[in-house]
């Protein structure tokens, strides 16, 4: 077991914010390549005239998938290491309704709206001008909505637990569910080509 | 074979993700619980010396506010809830290795006696955990050498000195120094966690917890 990294003290703490930073640099490099820099692109998603966002993220998904656990297979990853983010699932449906509102009206999701004003987009850059307010407002007003943080708390769960099936089961329907995906959404595309178009402003 | 070059680039991706998937139902991924020691290392850092602090150390670190190390105790929740030396955080003893503890973090482990701390001591070195300590005798020296440290019969001044420091530090901490012993006397209360509140936290001279120095003035 060489991995994760840092957890095996392959580096200290201020090497990993330089490593955070390097990884961050090549997250907006893919997502600027995948033409997710440009909020039209973005939201052609909810127009279902363009499904990019949901097979770039959806390939991301199960090539990580796979990677980790071929890694962990071969031993060189231990699973055990890797963070996982608790579950409060009450908190999660609310905050991801909210991220979604906020993406059909703004146009971007946070980190292509860093993405984008990295390219000179006025449009991200007001965004993440937005969402630096925002995050600066959950701040403030945290003792207020406090409850609703940890609302539906269940602690740190992975789908294995949850359903009882093996974890090479999980990968395997993972995988099943992006190819079928992938074959739904360019049947979609097809089928809403050249209709709802968003207003193409010049630009 | 023959169908592969007529695919697209994407469409061959998503076959060979295919692939990969399907072969992970076969992937064993569970963590690895199995350790390797060295052997040698360990048996040296502990004829070093190198494997435990005293109680009089760690008491000397928790007076000086030290935060660069985790205490864990390692017994079950209600010994815990009963009594804990305070700072410290409760890791039983089966779940050490779950992730609650980092393999960089300076790690001080204690239970009842030193046994159960000495086999966790054993088993996250061998996982890789770089500074792992137990409290040498655990929470038994803790009682006797600070909570609650005896004073000798006839003591030399030098001996009078450091009982009247760890006299000191006993009260800090919620204990009581004690007299020339009694053996086999009624054991002492623990105190509660809130321990001894309004007693000024003992000065400690430099090096106090290394060992008995020259008592200072006004000290």
């Amino acid at each position: 077991m060489s991995a994760p990294f840092y957890k095996l003290g392959a580096f200290g703490d201020e090497a990993s914010l330089i490593v955070a930073f390097l990884i961050g640099i090549g997250f907006g490099f893919f997502l600027e390549r995948a033409g997710f820099g440009s909020a039209r692109k973005l939201v052609s998603q909810f127009y279902l005239n363009d499904l990019a966002v949901f097979k770039v993220m959806f390939t991301a998904i199960v090539t990580a998938m796979l990677g980790v656990t071929y890694l962990s297979w071969a031993g060189f990853l231990d699973l055990s290491l890797v963070y996982l983010v608790p579950t409060y699932w009450v908190a999660q449906v609310v905050g991801g309704l909210l991220l979604g509102v906020g993406f059909v009206v703004g146009g971007y999701c946070p980190g292509t709206s860093v993405a984008a004003t990295a390219t000179g987009k006025i449009d991200g850059l007001v965004f993440v001008l937005g969402f630096a307010a925002g995050t600066l407002g959950f701040a403030l007003a945290f003792p207020l909505v406090k409850g609703l943080y940890t609302a539906g708390d269940i602690g740190t769960k992975t789908l294995p637990q949850v359903l009882g099936i093996p974890y090479g089961i999980i990968v395997f329907a993972v995988v099943l569910m992006a190819v079928g995906g992938f074959m739904g959404a360019t049947w979609v595309e097809k089928k809403m080509a050249g209709r709802a178009v968003p207003a193409k402003a010049t630009e | 074979m023959r169908v592969l070059p007529k695919l697209t680039l994407n469409q061959r991706l998503g076959v060979l993700a295919l692939a990969l998937g399907a072969l992970a139902v076969f992937a064993n991924v569970a963590p690895g619980h199995t350790v390797t020691v060295n052997a040698k290392e360990l048996l040296t850092s502990v004829a070093r010396a190198e494997d435990h602090v005293t109680p009089a150390e760690l008491a000397a670190w928790i007076i000086e506010g030290r935060a660069d190390y985790r205490l864990v105790d390692i017994r079950n929740e209600k010994a815990f809830a009963e009594y804990h030396i305070p700072t410290a955080e409760n890791v039983p003893l089966a779940t050490v290795t779950d992730g609650a503890l980092g393999r960089t973090d300076r790690i001080v482990l204690y239970g009842d006696g030193g046994i159960h701390a000495a086999q966790a001591w054993m088993v996250l070195k061998g996982k890789g955990y770089t500074q792992v300590y137990t409290l040498l005798e655990g929470l038994d020296a803790w009682k006797d050498e600070v909570l609650f440290p005896v004073m000798p019969q006839s003591p030399t001044p030098e001996e009078k000195a450091r009982f009247e420091r760890a006299a000191q530090v006993a009260k800090f901490f919620g204990g009581q120094p004690r007299a020339a012993a009694a053996p086999g006397s009624e054991p002492m209360a623990l105190p509660t966690q809130a321990a001894a509140p309004g007693v000024a936290p003992p000065t400690l001279p430099a090096g106090a917890a290394t060992g008995p120095k020259k008592k200072r003035e006004g000290c």
